[in-house]
């Protein structure tokens, strides 16, 4: 059996700390007994009872999550079934003059969201993540959506930013992406609001 | 030995930051390498699987990734979203899943870059699976560039498994010369001195060590890799009898690493060696108040009475004996009573019951352990990497449980809310269906289109009047009324004919002048009404649709809720009989890591009661010769 990454490294140093010790020991009844590392025969792979275990719950992992993905879909098409579904998503791309702080968001003037970004989400959003802020359901027809975006902009000064963007709510899910994006040109942030199909 | 919750927390911790660096060569620069290749997001859904990914939430990344391949979402990154599948389920341990991936991938028609990472994945599921031969063989498979985060991975991996099959000179081939990241270049070193040292390199090995032990650290995980190549630089230069040089790598070591135990020993040796045991008993000192359950502070346990020995202090060498007798048998019994309750399930029910369930929380609370004495073994246990294995089995079954115990919950409620949507449509329908049976689609259709004729019939006969208001209209009436009338034709009549005909050719003036606006008007209108309709149309269509496909819909829910509840339970039933074999398992390893424990201490115990009864045998040979002295006796 092959023996499992973590143990050859630590294998490969307590061997040099563990051999070597024993050898600058003077020969004595103390100085004989092993010096501490972790025997090496324990450090040998698995036993056969131990892959056969793990194959079965790899196996029953899979299932559990094969069952996990129905109860998304189940729960998704039951609450935000696709003819009413409005799904609002922030993204954000360098945010050099943006530090992202919280997005509120309102639609036809009704507070729907609400949301305070921690430093690790704010990270995962600028290395490409998308979050979903919003998931919810709207007749179909126009609506007004309103995205008021806090932070601090250049210079560290507290930034409040608002974009608006009417849409319309057709038969199929409706898709809305807010977007945080650096315009160089300007050295200021920019705040689009943008429909997805 | 008594320990606070705080310290015993502590120990806990060094123990694992002793597991996790042994692997901390491999697992950093892992962990940066399944970052997927930069782009911009181009469905958002993606994006929304990256937004979990890079905060390490996987189960969540999994799912989320998973709903959205199923429906559709992530069609414009076909490959990518495929690669990250495969990344997510390596992390989660679904190896076999990961590898059909990978070889899928592989198969079918993709980019050569595409092929290159999955290669490179590939590679990485069978070095994590330890098949290494295979993970070389597939690393060698990667043809061109790879993303900097993994081209930069990839000669660590290929170096750690030449390392695992004992090729320690192609391992240190590869890392030689080897200009990776910054942060990883320590890890890369150190492998490499390890490999050199291995290979009998001595002088190349220890050049590597020292560089790693010299470096400035700039977090707790380097710190502790400095302190574990100056242990290794240190014990490497007491081989080669180097004391001096020895002494120096091993007092670089913290006093508060986890390597220090170890580091206070050979320092002691290095002294030793020299034949200057009254330095050599100052580190050996310090570390007999140190937890005895590390196996450097067991040793000094003999080695002060040694020390004491060599430097002709019978009496204390006999006294610390004696000491060590007694703190072994100490230490043997706590271990006997912690090996009997890690047989019964104590030690391995304690450490999960301070576990957190949830998914993608994978941490312990080591402050909140069990406070009790079997507590401080779990360190000696947590660090054999066969128990973390399966006790990431266990909190993951753990987690999965909780997490279908959720779903059960919501599943009743998704069951109350099918019953509130039937009743309240059954409740809605004969209205519903009455408001749609009176819309007459067909007949509002036939009027648009009669509109539509007589609008096209007034602009191809250019008729105004055809565009006139109703006064107009009327006004129009009545003088074509009158034009009509026969007194009109009177010869008497002249001046009315001449009013009439002024008043018809103003108002015909006035609807000529205004015909064009009017018509205008009038077209946009109608294609405001084609607007309407069509608005109308889908409207009613979507109703009727509704109407009749909601039953359906609502009973489809129905069943598929009822199916999945006793799935669930089956999967219940299943988790706890894997994570029930998991525990037995893990129980016997722990008992299996404690009977070594137990059986090392019970060597140091035969040791020292053999040293003592050679210092008694001494003693009494030269009582035998020569009667004691009064200063030794009160030694």
């Amino acid at each position: 059996m092959p023996m499992h990454p973590l143990k050859i490294q630590l294998l490969a140093a307590l061997l040099i700390a563990g051999f070597y010790s024993s050898l600058a020991r003077p020969e004595t009844a103390a100085a004989d007994s092993a010096a501490g590392p972790e025997p090496a025969p324990a450090l040998v792979a698995d036993s056969v009872d131990s892959g056969t275990v793990d194959s079965e719950v790899q196996v029953l992992k899979d299932e559990v999550l094969d069952l996990n993905r129905e109860l998304f879909l189940l729960e998704e098409e039951l609450l935000f079934p696709a003819n009413t579904q409005v799904a609002v998503f922030v993204s954000m791309d360098v945010g050099e003059f943006f530090d992202l702080d919280s997005v509120q968001l309102r639609i036809d003037d009704k507070p729907v969201s609400n949301y305070l970004y921690t430093e690790r989400e704010v990270a995962a959003l600028l290395r490409g993540g998308v979050h979903r802020i919003y998931l919810g359901n709207l007749k179909t027809g126009e609506h007004e959506l309103t995205a008021v975006f806090t932070g601090q902009g250049p210079h560290t000064r507290d930034y409040r930013r608002g974009a608006t963007l009417k849409v319309e709510k057709g038969i199929g899910a409706k898709f809305v992406e807010l977007r945080i994006s650096d315009r160089d040109s300007k050295q200021q942030p920019e705040f689009l609001v943008k429909e997805w199909e | 030995m008594t320990h606070s919750p705080a310290k015993r927390g502590a120990a806990l911790r060094v123990a694992i930051a002793v597991a996790t660096l042994a692997g901390a060569g491999v697992n950093l620069p892992a962990r940066a390498g399944e970052v997927p290749s930069p782009g911009p997001v181009r469905d958002l859904y993606y994006g929304e699987t990256l937004f979990q990914f890079y905060q390490d939430k996987h189960f969540d990344a999994l799912t989320h990734l998973l709903v959205a391949r199923d429906i559709g979402r992530v069609e414009n990154h076909e490959a990518e979203s495929e690669l990250l599948l495969g990344g997510l389920y390596l992390h989660y341990g679904q190896h076999n899943r990961a590898e059909e991936i990978f070889d899928r991938l592989l198969t079918g028609e993709v980019s050569p870059t595409v092929r290159d990472r999955a290669w490179f994945y590939l590679g990485k599921v069978r070095y994590q699976r330890g098949l290494h031969d295979d993970a070389l063989a597939a690393f060698a498979r990667v043809a061109g560039a790879l993303p900097e985060s993994l081209e930069a991975e990839l000669p660590m991996l290929k170096a750690q498994s030449l390392m695992a099959m004992g090729r320690f000179d192609a391992a240190a081939a590869v890392l030689d010369g080897w200009q990776g990241p910054d942060g990883w270049l320590p890890y890369a070193r150190y492998n490499l001195g390890v490999a050199f040292v291995r290979l009998g390199r001595f002088d190349d090995g220890t050049r590597q060590l020292d560089r790693v032990g010299r470096s400035s650290a700039g977090s707790a995980e380097l710190l502790d890799l400095r302190d574990k190549a100056n242990l290794a630089l240190g014990y490497a230069y007491l081989q080669q009898s180097l004391d001096g040089q020895a002494r120096v790598a091993l007092e670089r070591v913290r006093l508060s690493s986890p390597f220090a135990n170890k580091a206070l020993l050979g320092v002691g040796w290095a002294d030793a060696a020299r034949h200057d045991f009254r330095a050599a008993l100052t580190p050996w000192l310090e570390l007999q108040d140190r937890d005895l359950l590390d196996s450097a502070v067991q040793e000094s346990l003999l080695a002060i009475p040694y020390a004491y020995g060599q430097l002709e202090a019978h009496g204390s060498a006999a006294a610390g004996y004696q000491s060590a007798l007694v703190a072994f048998d100490a230490e043997i019994g706590r271990l006997d009573r912690a090996i009997d309750s890690a047989g019964n399930g104590g030690l391995i029910g304690g450490l999960l019951k301070a576990d957190d369930p949830d998914i993608g929380r994978w941490y312990w609370e080591l402050d909140k352990l069990p406070d009790s004495d079997e507590a401080r073994y779990l360190y000696h246990v947590i660090a054999d990497h066969r128990f973390q294995e399966g006790l990431r089995n266990v909190r993951d079954l753990a987690a999965l449980s909780t997490h279908l115990q959720e779903w059960r919950a919501k599943l009743a409620a998704f069951d109350d809310i099918v019953d509130t949507q039937r009743e309240a449509y059954a409740g809605r329908e004969p209205q519903f269906s009455a408001g749609l049976d009176r819309v007459d689609l067909p007949e509002l259709r036939a009027r648009r289109a009669a509109l539509g004729a007589r609008l096209d019939a007034i602009e191809a006969s250019r008729d105004p009047a055809g565009l006139a208001t109703a006064t107009e209209l009327d006004q129009w009436q009545r003088l074509t009324a009158i034009g009509a009338d026969a007194g009109l034709a009177d010869p008497g009549a002249a001046d009315l004919r001449d009013r009439h005909r002024l008043l018809q050719g103003v108002l015909l003036w006035d609807l000529d002048r205004e015909y064009k606006y009017r018509l205008w008007v009038q077209r946009r209108k109608l294609a405001e009404t084609d607007q309407l309709l069509a608005r109308a149309e889908r409207g009613h269509d979507g109703a009727a649709k509704a109407r009749r496909d909601t039953p359906a819909e609502l009973d489809g829910f129905a069943v598929r809720i009822s199916g999945i509840v006793p799935r669930i339970e089956r999967m219940q039933l299943a988790i706890a009989q894997a994570r029930g074999q998991q525990e037995e398992r893990l129980q016997a390893l722990a008992v299996e890591t404690l009977r070594e424990q137990r059986d090392r201490l019970a060597t140091y115990r035969v040791q020292a009661q053999f040293a003592l009864a050679t210092i008694y045998d001494r003693a009494a040979a030269s009582a035998r010769v020569a009667p004691p002295s009064r200063s030794e006796v009160s030694r």
